[in-house]
Protein backbone atom coordinates (compact mmCIF):
# COMPACT_ATOMS: atom_id res chain seq x y z
CA UNK A 1 0.00 0.00 0.00
CA UNK A 2 1.50 3.28 -1.04
CA UNK A 3 -0.57 5.46 1.21
CA UNK A 4 1.22 6.36 4.38
CA UNK A 5 -1.86 7.14 6.41
CA UNK A 6 -5.37 5.74 6.56
CA UNK A 7 -8.56 7.68 6.28
CA UNK A 8 -9.87 8.55 9.77
CA UNK A 9 -12.82 6.21 9.32
CA UNK A 10 -10.50 3.38 8.35
CA UNK A 11 -8.57 4.10 11.54
CA UNK A 12 -11.83 3.72 13.40
CA UNK A 13 -12.28 0.37 11.65
CA UNK A 14 -8.83 -0.69 12.84
CA UNK A 15 -9.69 0.53 16.30
CA UNK A 16 -12.75 -1.70 16.25
CA UNK A 17 -15.09 1.23 16.52
CA UNK A 18 -16.58 0.58 13.08
CA UNK A 19 -17.15 -2.47 10.95
CA UNK A 20 -16.62 -2.75 7.22
CA UNK A 21 -20.35 -2.41 6.77
CA UNK A 22 -20.25 0.94 8.56
CA UNK A 23 -17.77 2.42 6.10
CA UNK A 24 -18.94 4.43 3.10
CA UNK A 25 -18.75 2.43 -0.11
CA UNK A 26 -15.76 4.41 -1.38
CA UNK A 27 -13.76 3.50 1.72
CA UNK A 28 -14.57 -0.19 1.93
CA UNK A 29 -11.77 -1.26 -0.40
CA UNK A 30 -9.27 0.71 1.65
CA UNK A 31 -10.71 -0.77 4.84
CA UNK A 32 -10.54 -4.32 3.51
CA UNK A 33 -6.96 -3.77 2.37
CA UNK A 34 -6.02 -2.40 5.77
CA UNK A 35 -7.51 -5.44 7.49
CA UNK A 36 -5.77 -7.74 5.04
CA UNK A 37 -2.44 -6.07 5.72
CA UNK A 38 -2.99 -6.42 9.43
CA UNK A 39 -4.03 -10.03 9.02
CA UNK A 40 -0.77 -10.69 7.21
CA UNK A 41 1.12 -9.81 10.34
CA UNK A 42 0.05 -12.97 12.07
CA UNK A 43 0.44 -15.39 9.22
CA UNK A 44 3.65 -16.74 10.67
CA UNK A 45 2.01 -18.29 13.72
CA UNK A 46 -0.04 -20.41 11.34
CA UNK A 47 3.04 -22.53 10.83
CA UNK A 48 2.59 -23.79 14.38
CA UNK A 49 1.02 -27.21 13.94
CA UNK A 50 -1.33 -26.91 16.89
CA UNK A 51 -2.86 -23.63 15.87
CA UNK A 52 -6.19 -24.04 14.15
CA UNK A 53 -7.63 -20.61 14.43
CA UNK A 54 -6.40 -17.16 15.30
CA UNK A 55 -7.65 -13.70 15.57
CA UNK A 56 -5.60 -10.58 15.43
CA UNK A 57 -6.27 -7.31 17.13
CA UNK A 58 -4.53 -4.04 16.91
CA UNK A 59 -3.88 -1.43 19.46
CA UNK A 60 -4.02 2.21 18.70
CA UNK A 61 -0.87 4.18 19.25
CA UNK A 62 -1.20 7.24 21.31
CA UNK A 63 0.63 10.21 19.98
CA UNK A 64 0.14 13.47 21.76
CA UNK A 65 -3.06 12.07 23.18
CA UNK A 66 -4.54 11.63 19.76
CA UNK A 67 -5.00 8.43 17.85
CA UNK A 68 -2.70 8.48 14.89
CA UNK A 69 -2.46 5.50 12.62
CA UNK A 70 0.46 5.12 10.28
CA UNK A 71 0.61 1.97 8.23
CA UNK A 72 4.10 0.76 9.07
CA UNK A 73 3.97 1.47 12.81
CA UNK A 74 0.52 0.01 12.93
CA UNK A 75 1.66 -3.23 11.40
CA UNK A 76 4.90 -3.37 13.25
CA UNK A 77 3.86 -2.14 16.61
CA UNK A 78 0.32 -3.07 17.36
CA UNK A 79 -1.22 -6.45 16.99
CA UNK A 80 -2.97 -8.93 19.18
CA UNK A 81 -3.40 -12.56 18.47
CA UNK A 82 -5.82 -14.92 19.99
CA UNK A 83 -4.59 -18.40 19.28
CA UNK A 84 -7.05 -21.13 19.75
CA UNK A 85 -5.60 -24.54 19.68
CA UNK A 86 -6.20 -28.06 20.79
CA UNK A 87 -9.68 -28.35 19.33
CA UNK A 88 -10.24 -31.46 17.30
CA UNK A 89 -11.88 -31.02 13.93
CA UNK A 90 -14.86 -33.12 14.90
CA UNK A 91 -15.10 -33.33 18.67
CA UNK A 92 -17.36 -36.15 19.79
CA UNK A 93 -20.64 -35.11 21.33
CA UNK A 94 -19.65 -36.65 24.64
CA UNK A 95 -16.70 -34.28 24.84
CA UNK A 96 -18.81 -31.16 24.34
CA UNK A 97 -18.34 -30.16 27.95
CA UNK A 98 -14.56 -30.44 27.74
CA UNK A 99 -12.65 -27.24 28.32
CA UNK A 100 -10.92 -25.64 25.37
CA UNK A 101 -7.46 -24.18 25.74
CA UNK A 102 -7.25 -20.65 24.45
CA UNK A 103 -4.09 -18.64 24.23
CA UNK A 104 -4.35 -14.87 24.20
CA UNK A 105 -1.37 -13.03 22.77
CA UNK A 106 -1.15 -9.30 22.56
CA UNK A 107 1.61 -7.21 21.06
CA UNK A 108 1.36 -3.94 22.91
CA UNK A 109 4.37 -1.66 22.59
CA UNK A 110 4.82 0.65 25.49
CA UNK A 111 2.22 -1.05 27.64
CA UNK A 112 3.01 -1.50 31.32
CA UNK A 113 0.14 -3.84 32.08
CA UNK A 114 -2.20 -5.89 29.91
CA UNK A 115 -5.11 -8.11 30.82
CA UNK A 116 -8.08 -9.73 29.18
CA UNK A 117 -11.57 -9.27 30.57
CA UNK A 118 -14.73 -10.92 29.39
CA UNK A 119 -17.74 -13.02 30.11
CA UNK A 120 -15.42 -15.82 31.30
CA UNK A 121 -14.00 -13.82 34.19
CA UNK A 122 -16.89 -11.50 35.06
CA UNK A 123 -15.27 -8.69 33.11
CA UNK A 124 -12.69 -8.29 35.82
CA UNK A 125 -9.66 -6.44 34.41
CA UNK A 126 -7.48 -7.70 37.24
CA UNK A 127 -8.51 -11.35 37.01
CA UNK A 128 -6.53 -12.46 33.98
CA UNK A 129 -3.31 -10.53 33.49
CA UNK A 130 -1.16 -11.28 30.49
CA UNK A 131 2.55 -11.75 31.11
CA UNK A 132 5.46 -10.59 29.02
CA UNK A 133 6.82 -13.32 26.84
CA UNK A 134 9.91 -13.23 24.69
CA UNK A 135 9.85 -9.80 23.21
CA UNK A 136 9.15 -7.01 25.65
CA UNK A 137 6.09 -6.04 23.62
CA UNK A 138 4.47 -9.48 23.56
CA UNK A 139 1.97 -10.33 26.27
CA UNK A 140 0.52 -13.80 26.71
CA UNK A 141 -2.10 -15.61 28.76
CA UNK A 142 -3.44 -19.14 28.39
CA UNK A 143 -6.90 -20.03 29.65
CA UNK A 144 -9.15 -23.05 29.70
CA UNK A 145 -12.62 -21.99 28.69
CA UNK A 146 -15.85 -23.93 28.41
CA UNK A 147 -17.38 -24.43 24.98
CA UNK A 148 -19.83 -21.72 24.15
CA UNK A 149 -19.84 -18.12 23.12
CA UNK A 150 -17.60 -15.68 24.94
CA UNK A 151 -17.12 -11.94 24.65
CA UNK A 152 -13.95 -10.18 25.68
CA UNK A 153 -11.68 -7.19 25.30
CA UNK A 154 -8.09 -6.46 26.17
CA UNK A 155 -7.44 -3.91 28.88
CA UNK A 156 -4.20 -1.99 28.48
CA UNK A 157 -2.71 -0.23 31.47
CA UNK A 158 -5.95 -0.75 33.34
CA UNK A 159 -7.85 1.90 31.44
CA UNK A 160 -7.96 1.25 27.73
CA UNK A 161 -10.52 -1.33 26.57
CA UNK A 162 -9.30 -2.59 23.24
CA UNK A 163 -11.43 -4.80 20.99
CA UNK A 164 -9.99 -6.95 18.28
CA UNK A 165 -10.57 -5.22 14.95
CA UNK A 166 -10.08 -8.29 12.80
CA UNK A 167 -11.94 -10.65 15.10
CA UNK A 168 -15.69 -11.02 15.06
CA UNK A 169 -17.04 -8.11 17.06
CA UNK A 170 -20.41 -6.93 18.21
CA UNK A 171 -21.83 -3.79 19.71
CA UNK A 172 -21.37 -3.88 23.48
CA UNK A 173 -24.36 -1.62 24.08
CA UNK A 174 -22.12 1.10 25.47
CA UNK A 175 -20.83 2.55 22.23
CA UNK A 176 -17.86 0.20 21.99
CA UNK A 177 -17.20 -3.23 20.54
CA UNK A 178 -16.67 -6.59 22.17
CA UNK A 179 -14.66 -9.30 20.50
CA UNK A 180 -16.37 -12.64 20.12
CA UNK A 181 -14.91 -16.08 20.70
CA UNK A 182 -17.11 -19.04 19.79
CA UNK A 183 -15.82 -22.40 21.01
CA UNK B 1 -58.85 -29.46 50.82
CA UNK B 2 -55.92 -31.49 49.56
CA UNK B 3 -55.89 -29.47 46.32
CA UNK B 4 -55.83 -26.25 48.28
CA UNK B 5 -52.90 -27.55 50.28
CA UNK B 6 -51.01 -28.40 47.11
CA UNK B 7 -51.77 -24.98 45.67
CA UNK B 8 -50.47 -23.24 48.78
CA UNK B 9 -47.42 -25.46 48.77
CA UNK B 10 -46.80 -24.60 45.13
CA UNK B 11 -47.14 -20.88 45.77
CA UNK B 12 -44.77 -21.04 48.72
CA UNK B 13 -42.25 -23.03 46.69
CA UNK B 14 -42.52 -20.55 43.83
CA UNK B 15 -42.07 -17.59 46.14
CA UNK B 16 -39.09 -19.27 47.79
CA UNK B 17 -37.51 -19.98 44.41
CA UNK B 18 -38.06 -16.39 43.26
CA UNK B 19 -36.58 -15.05 46.49
CA UNK B 20 -33.58 -17.32 46.14
CA UNK B 21 -33.11 -16.15 42.56
CA UNK B 22 -33.23 -12.51 43.66
CA UNK B 23 -30.71 -13.15 46.41
CA UNK B 24 -28.48 -14.95 43.94
CA UNK B 25 -28.60 -11.98 41.56
CA UNK B 26 -27.84 -9.58 44.40
CA UNK B 27 -24.91 -11.73 45.51
CA UNK B 28 -23.45 -11.91 42.00
CA UNK B 29 -23.78 -8.18 41.52
CA UNK B 30 -22.51 -7.27 44.97
CA UNK B 31 -19.81 -4.65 44.56
CA UNK B 32 -20.13 -4.90 40.78
CA UNK B 33 -23.15 -2.71 40.10
CA UNK B 34 -24.93 0.27 41.57
CA UNK B 35 -27.99 -0.37 43.81
CA UNK B 36 -30.41 0.81 41.14
CA UNK B 37 -28.88 -1.57 38.60
CA UNK B 38 -29.09 -4.43 41.10
CA UNK B 39 -32.79 -3.69 41.57
CA UNK B 40 -33.37 -3.47 37.83
CA UNK B 41 -31.61 -6.77 37.16
CA UNK B 42 -33.56 -8.43 39.96
CA UNK B 43 -36.84 -7.23 38.46
CA UNK B 44 -35.92 -8.20 34.93
CA UNK B 45 -34.38 -11.43 36.19
CA UNK B 46 -37.63 -12.46 37.87
CA UNK B 47 -39.54 -11.70 34.72
CA UNK B 48 -36.99 -13.54 32.60
CA UNK B 49 -37.05 -16.63 34.80
CA UNK B 50 -40.83 -16.77 34.69
CA UNK B 51 -40.75 -16.58 30.89
CA UNK B 52 -38.04 -19.17 30.38
CA UNK B 53 -35.38 -16.63 29.48
CA UNK B 54 -31.81 -16.89 30.77
CA UNK B 55 -30.85 -14.51 33.55
CA UNK B 56 -27.10 -14.73 33.19
CA UNK B 57 -26.81 -12.41 30.14
CA UNK B 58 -28.57 -9.66 32.15
CA UNK B 59 -26.12 -10.06 35.02
CA UNK B 60 -23.16 -10.16 32.66
CA UNK B 61 -24.20 -6.94 30.93
CA UNK B 62 -24.59 -5.16 34.26
CA UNK B 63 -21.16 -6.33 35.42
CA UNK B 64 -19.61 -5.39 32.08
CA UNK B 65 -21.03 -1.89 32.21
CA UNK B 66 -19.73 -1.36 35.71
CA UNK B 67 -16.29 -2.71 34.80
CA UNK B 68 -16.10 -0.33 31.85
CA UNK B 69 -17.08 2.63 33.98
CA UNK B 70 -20.32 3.23 32.13
CA UNK B 71 -22.92 5.50 33.83
CA UNK B 72 -25.80 3.64 35.46
CA UNK B 73 -28.45 5.07 33.11
CA UNK B 74 -26.62 3.67 30.13
CA UNK B 75 -26.08 0.33 31.82
CA UNK B 76 -29.81 0.16 32.52
CA UNK B 77 -30.57 0.79 28.86
CA UNK B 78 -28.14 -1.90 27.77
CA UNK B 79 -29.56 -4.44 30.24
CA UNK B 80 -33.10 -3.74 29.02
CA UNK B 81 -31.93 -4.19 25.45
CA UNK B 82 -30.42 -7.58 26.31
CA UNK B 83 -33.74 -8.59 27.87
CA UNK B 84 -35.61 -7.53 24.73
CA UNK B 85 -33.20 -9.45 22.51
CA UNK B 86 -33.60 -12.59 24.59
CA UNK B 87 -37.37 -12.20 24.45
CA UNK B 88 -37.25 -11.83 20.68
CA UNK B 89 -35.04 -14.89 20.36
CA UNK B 90 -37.33 -16.99 22.56
CA UNK B 91 -40.39 -15.93 20.58
CA UNK B 92 -38.65 -16.77 17.32
CA UNK B 93 -37.63 -20.20 18.58
CA UNK B 94 -41.15 -20.91 19.77
CA UNK B 95 -42.55 -19.79 16.42
CA UNK B 96 -40.38 -22.39 14.73
CA UNK B 97 -42.67 -25.08 16.15
CA UNK B 98 -40.03 -27.06 17.99
CA UNK B 99 -41.09 -30.26 19.68
CA UNK B 100 -39.90 -28.98 23.03
CA UNK B 101 -39.75 -25.42 24.33
CA UNK B 102 -36.34 -23.78 23.87
CA UNK B 103 -34.02 -24.05 26.83
CA UNK B 104 -32.22 -21.06 28.28
CA UNK B 105 -28.92 -21.99 26.60
CA UNK B 106 -30.59 -21.96 23.21
CA UNK B 107 -32.35 -18.68 23.96
CA UNK B 108 -29.05 -17.14 25.05
CA UNK B 109 -27.48 -18.27 21.77
CA UNK B 110 -30.38 -16.70 19.90
CA UNK B 111 -30.02 -13.50 21.90
CA UNK B 112 -26.36 -13.31 20.94
CA UNK B 113 -27.26 -13.86 17.28
CA UNK B 114 -29.73 -11.00 17.45
CA UNK B 115 -27.12 -8.75 19.07
CA UNK B 116 -24.84 -9.62 16.17
CA UNK B 117 -27.43 -8.52 13.62
CA UNK B 118 -29.73 -11.44 12.90
CA UNK B 119 -33.50 -11.05 13.10
CA UNK B 120 -36.26 -13.16 14.58
CA UNK B 121 -37.01 -14.73 11.20
CA UNK B 122 -33.38 -15.77 10.86
CA UNK B 123 -33.49 -17.44 14.26
CA UNK B 124 -36.68 -19.29 13.36
CA UNK B 125 -35.23 -20.41 10.04
CA UNK B 126 -32.22 -21.95 11.76
CA UNK B 127 -34.46 -23.66 14.29
CA UNK B 128 -36.53 -25.16 11.46
CA UNK B 129 -33.59 -27.09 10.04
CA UNK B 130 -34.85 -30.06 12.00
CA UNK B 131 -31.53 -30.68 13.71
CA UNK B 132 -31.22 -31.56 17.40
CA UNK B 133 -31.47 -28.66 19.83
CA UNK B 134 -27.77 -28.81 20.69
CA UNK B 135 -26.81 -28.50 17.02
CA UNK B 136 -29.21 -25.59 16.54
CA UNK B 137 -27.64 -23.88 19.55
CA UNK B 138 -24.19 -24.17 18.01
CA UNK B 139 -25.65 -23.01 14.71
CA UNK B 140 -27.10 -19.91 16.32
CA UNK B 141 -23.75 -19.04 17.89
CA UNK B 142 -21.93 -19.60 14.62
CA UNK B 143 -24.46 -17.57 12.64
CA UNK B 144 -24.04 -14.72 15.12
CA UNK B 145 -20.28 -14.97 14.87
CA UNK B 146 -20.48 -14.85 11.07
CA UNK B 147 -22.66 -11.75 11.28
CA UNK B 148 -20.13 -10.25 13.67
CA UNK B 149 -17.50 -10.84 10.98
CA UNK B 150 -19.53 -8.78 8.54
CA UNK B 151 -21.41 -11.56 6.77
CA UNK B 152 -24.91 -10.27 5.94
CA UNK B 153 -27.56 -12.08 8.00
CA UNK B 154 -29.15 -13.73 4.98
CA UNK B 155 -25.86 -15.25 3.85
CA UNK B 156 -24.95 -16.22 7.41
CA UNK B 157 -28.25 -18.06 7.88
CA UNK B 158 -28.01 -19.69 4.45
CA UNK B 159 -24.53 -21.00 5.23
CA UNK B 160 -25.36 -22.31 8.69
CA UNK B 161 -28.70 -23.79 7.58
CA UNK B 162 -27.02 -25.62 4.71
CA UNK B 163 -24.32 -26.88 7.05
CA UNK B 164 -26.88 -28.05 9.59
CA UNK B 165 -28.93 -29.79 6.91
CA UNK B 166 -25.78 -31.45 5.63
CA UNK B 167 -25.40 -32.94 9.08
CA UNK B 168 -22.08 -31.28 9.74
CA UNK B 169 -20.57 -31.99 13.16
CA UNK B 170 -20.34 -29.18 15.73
CA UNK B 171 -16.61 -28.95 15.12
CA UNK B 172 -17.23 -28.30 11.43
CA UNK B 173 -19.82 -25.64 12.24
CA UNK B 174 -17.46 -23.96 14.66
CA UNK B 175 -14.78 -23.89 11.98
CA UNK B 176 -16.96 -21.85 9.61
CA UNK B 177 -15.99 -18.37 10.93
CA UNK B 178 -12.31 -19.25 10.57
CA UNK B 179 -12.90 -20.49 7.03
CA UNK B 180 -14.75 -17.29 6.16
CA UNK B 181 -11.89 -15.26 7.61
CA UNK B 182 -9.42 -17.22 5.49
CA UNK B 183 -11.41 -16.41 2.35
CA UNK B 184 -11.60 -12.76 3.40
CA UNK B 185 -7.83 -12.70 3.82
CA UNK B 186 -7.62 -13.84 0.19
CA UNK B 187 -9.73 -10.91 -0.92
CA UNK B 188 -13.31 -12.20 -0.82
CA UNK B 189 -16.00 -10.09 0.79
CA UNK B 190 -17.69 -11.65 3.80
CA UNK B 191 -20.80 -12.28 1.71
CA UNK B 192 -18.83 -13.92 -1.09
CA UNK B 193 -16.91 -16.09 1.34
CA UNK B 194 -20.07 -17.26 3.06
CA UNK B 195 -21.89 -17.86 -0.23
CA UNK B 196 -19.07 -20.04 -1.53
CA UNK B 197 -19.05 -22.16 1.60
CA UNK B 198 -22.85 -22.38 1.54
CA UNK B 199 -22.78 -23.77 -2.00
CA UNK B 200 -20.32 -26.42 -0.91
CA UNK B 201 -22.46 -27.31 2.11
CA UNK B 202 -25.60 -27.51 -0.03
CA UNK B 203 -23.81 -29.82 -2.44
CA UNK B 204 -22.73 -31.95 0.50
CA UNK B 205 -26.33 -32.11 1.70
CA UNK B 206 -27.42 -33.33 -1.74
CA UNK B 207 -24.66 -35.81 -2.43
CA UNK B 208 -23.34 -36.69 1.01
CA UNK B 209 -19.97 -35.89 2.49
CA UNK B 210 -16.86 -36.32 0.38
CA UNK B 211 -15.25 -39.74 0.78
CA UNK B 212 -13.05 -39.85 3.84
CA UNK B 213 -9.50 -40.70 2.94
CA UNK B 214 -8.89 -44.14 4.35
CA UNK B 215 -5.59 -45.63 5.38
CA UNK B 216 -3.06 -46.07 2.63
CA UNK B 217 -3.28 -49.41 0.91
CA UNK B 218 -0.82 -52.03 1.93
CA UNK B 219 2.23 -52.07 -0.29
CA UNK B 220 2.43 -55.12 -2.50
CA UNK B 221 4.32 -57.96 -0.99
CA UNK B 222 7.85 -58.18 -2.25
CA UNK B 223 8.29 -60.91 -4.81
CA UNK B 224 9.73 -64.08 -3.51
CA UNK B 225 13.19 -64.73 -4.73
Amino acid sequence: MTKSEFDPQVKQLLDGELTLADLPAELRQEGEEALRLLAAVDREPLSLPAVTWRVMATLERRRQRRLTWLLAPALAAAAALVLWFGRPANPPAAASSAMVTVRFVLVAPGAHQVSVAGTFNRWDPSATPLVRSGSADVWVATLSLPPGQHQYAFVVDGVRWVPDPTAPAIDDGFGRRNSVLTL
Amino acid sequence: MRRLGLLVLGLVAGATTALAAQQSIAARLSGRASPEIVTLVQDLGSSAASRGLPVDPLIQKAIEGNAKGVPSERVATAVRLVYAQLDTAAAALRSAGLNSPPDTVQVAAGGFAITAGLGGRDIAELARTGRPAAAVTVGLRVAGTLAALGVPPTEAVTLVSASLRAGQAPGDLLALPGRVQSEMARGATPAQAAAGLARAAAAQARHGPPPHPGPPPHPPAPPHP
